[in-house]
């Protein structure tokens, strides 16, 4: 007995905007349970490149599943799948992260935003120069701990030397 | 039901004929007497059955072959909880190809044959998000749908356009009649930090229910939870002493009486009706509400309400033969899903 049915949503979501990176969750996380499973997308630090370029509602088509009939207190579903496409470069996101429709929507939209991104832009898109941005970071870390290293080893030789009769 | 019986129990079997072996494992330390599954690689095919994705593609077939609505849905949502997540998906996937231990197993098993007898799954986990809070859910007291999210977050619009002229403890001051779980009361609690809220219930289930998801979310301090039932005569005065309120807040029972029985097993089984039927056209709660409002409401108050897609007009009609008691509605809003599913009724006047 299926009584499932997807419902094609031209969804003009006038209360959802693309907002800087980080900040959306900001408005909805301050009272989860203790324990429950974030998903680890990483909050705004201070930006250095530009925004992400935002989606086009236009664009977008999004389907999640709904049951038939008149809804609300007639049905009880827990389904709140959202699946998103991106239409002119075909991306397709699906999120099920949170319990939430709402936060669900959100959320694909993020993640769409991001791919569609990369798509367009490669390596010029704000992921990949985080990442080298990251790396970058990451390898600097390194020389700077052998530095260290090295100074150390000398000072102990000298200590060593200056020990001996 | 014989016949469910009858699978249900094999189902049961197979399971403990799986469990047992790995169960009475436990205990040894490495002997050698007897079987000792501990040295023994598991099956290949055991071995994904015993995983996360292997106990979800079980269970979805298992409540596929059984009708149970929700399917792969409902498995995917026990076997996180029983990990400890909220929802499969945002388990770390390393996690989803682990073998389980005994007790998951058993466990998934356990909320799982809750699921064949047609449980919602929010009972048999025992708890639910509404709006990024985590809510206990006990039979019978009504679950949240995920329409009323949408019921607050209109109500959170109109505060912040028409900040109230609040006393001196700060506001607004809303009265939530028939709070259930507490969501709407509690979730318009934590997003308005100056708010007070009195919410109201005639089951005493709900009550503690309220009670509880207050008190766990360190709310209490501005709810009043109060046993009331607003359609006995005159019970609404008790509410006098709080002062007159800035909002009124419900998502009461709206189900058409005659669309009582055609609903699923999950709602008629578990679920209070009492907190879904809303009786010939579904309106006797509404018109309860709404005839109780101006006694309650500040002058240029607000009503808001979750309904039936039929009400909008029906309500319209109503309050239009109703002109004494000085409300309009004001806007009808739409659900996600492009049903219109919430009314704003303003009061006017003294």
């Amino acid at each position: 007995m299926s009584t499932s049915g997807l419902l094609h949503l031209p969804a003009p979501l006038t209360r959802i905007c693309t907002v800087p990176r980080g900040l959306w969750l900001r408005e909805k996380l301050p009272l989860l349970s203790p324990g429950a499973a974030v998903t680890a997308v990483p909050t705004a630090g201070k930006r250095e490149w530009p925004p992400l370029p935002p989606l086009d509602e236009n664009e977008l088509r999004e389907q999640f599943v709904k049951g038939h009939g008149p809804g609300g207190q007639a049905t009880n579903k827990t389904s709140n799948c959202v699946v998103l496409k991106h239409v002119p470069s075909g991306i397709v996101v699906k999120c099920h992260q949170t319990r939430s429709v709402d936060q669900n929507r959100k959320l694909a939209r993020r993640i769409l935003q991001e791919k569609v991104d990369v798509f367009y832009h490669g390596e010029n898109s704000l992921v990949y120069r985080e990442k080298q941005e990251a790396e970058r970071r990451k390898q600097e870390r390194k020389r700077r701990a052998k530095e260290t290293l090295e100074k150390k080893k000398l000072l102990k030789a000298l200590w060593e030397s200056s020990k001996a009769p | 039901m014989g016949a469910l019986r009858k699978a249900l129990s094999w189902e049961v079997k197979l399971w403990g004929r799986v469990l047992r072996p790995l169960l009475s494992c436990q205990g040894r330390t490495g002997g050698t007497r007897g079987r000792t599954c501990s040295s023994r690689q598991p099956h290949p095919a055991l071995a994904g059955l015993l995983s996360a994705t292997g106990q979800v593609s079980h269970w979805t077939e298992v409540f596929e072959k059984r009708g149970i609505p929700e399917a792969r849905e409902s498995s995917e949502y026990i076997v996180a909880h029983v990990l400890g997540a909220k929802t499969f998906q945002s388990l770390k996937p390393v996690l989803w190809t682990q073998p389980l231990t005994p007790w998951q197993l058993q466990r998934i098993q356990e909320l799982c044959s809750h699921r064949l007898q047609r449980m919602p799954v929010q009972y048999i986990l025992g708890e639910w998000d509404f709006q990024g809070l985590n809510l206990k859910m006990a039979p019978p007291v009504f679950i949240p749908r995920p329409e009323t999210e949408e019921l607050v977050e209109w109500v959170l619009e109109e505060v912040a356009q028409r900040p109230c002229a609040a006393g001196a403890q700060g506001g607004p001051l809303i009265l939530e009649v028939g709070c259930g779980s507490g969501a709407i009361a509690l979730s318009l609690l934590s997003q308005l930090l100056e708010s007070r809220v009195i919410a109201v219930d005639r089951e005493e289930a709900a009550i503690c229910l309220t009670h509880e998801n207050a008190q766990r979310l360190q709310l209490q301090d501005r709810i009043w939870i109060v046993p009331l039932d607003v359609t006995l005569e005159g019970s609404w005065t008790h509410l006098l002493p709080w002062g007159p309120v800035d909002l009124v807040v419900s998502n009461p029972p709206y189900v058409f009486h005659q669309d009582m029985e055609q609903l699923a097993p999950e709602i008629l089984s578990y679920e209070d009706a009492a907190a879904l039927d809303g009786g010939k056209e579904g309106m006797d709660l509404i018109t309860h509400i709404l005839s109780l409002a101006p006694r309650l409401l500040k002058d240029s108050g607000s009503i808001f309400l979750e309904v039936d897609p039929r009400h909008p007009e029906l309500v319209s009609s109503w309050l239009q033969s109703r002109p004494g008691l000085s409300l309009s509605l004001v806007a009808v809003r739409r659900d996600f899903c492009g049903r219109p599913r919430f009314l704003h009724i303003r009061r006017s006047g003294p």
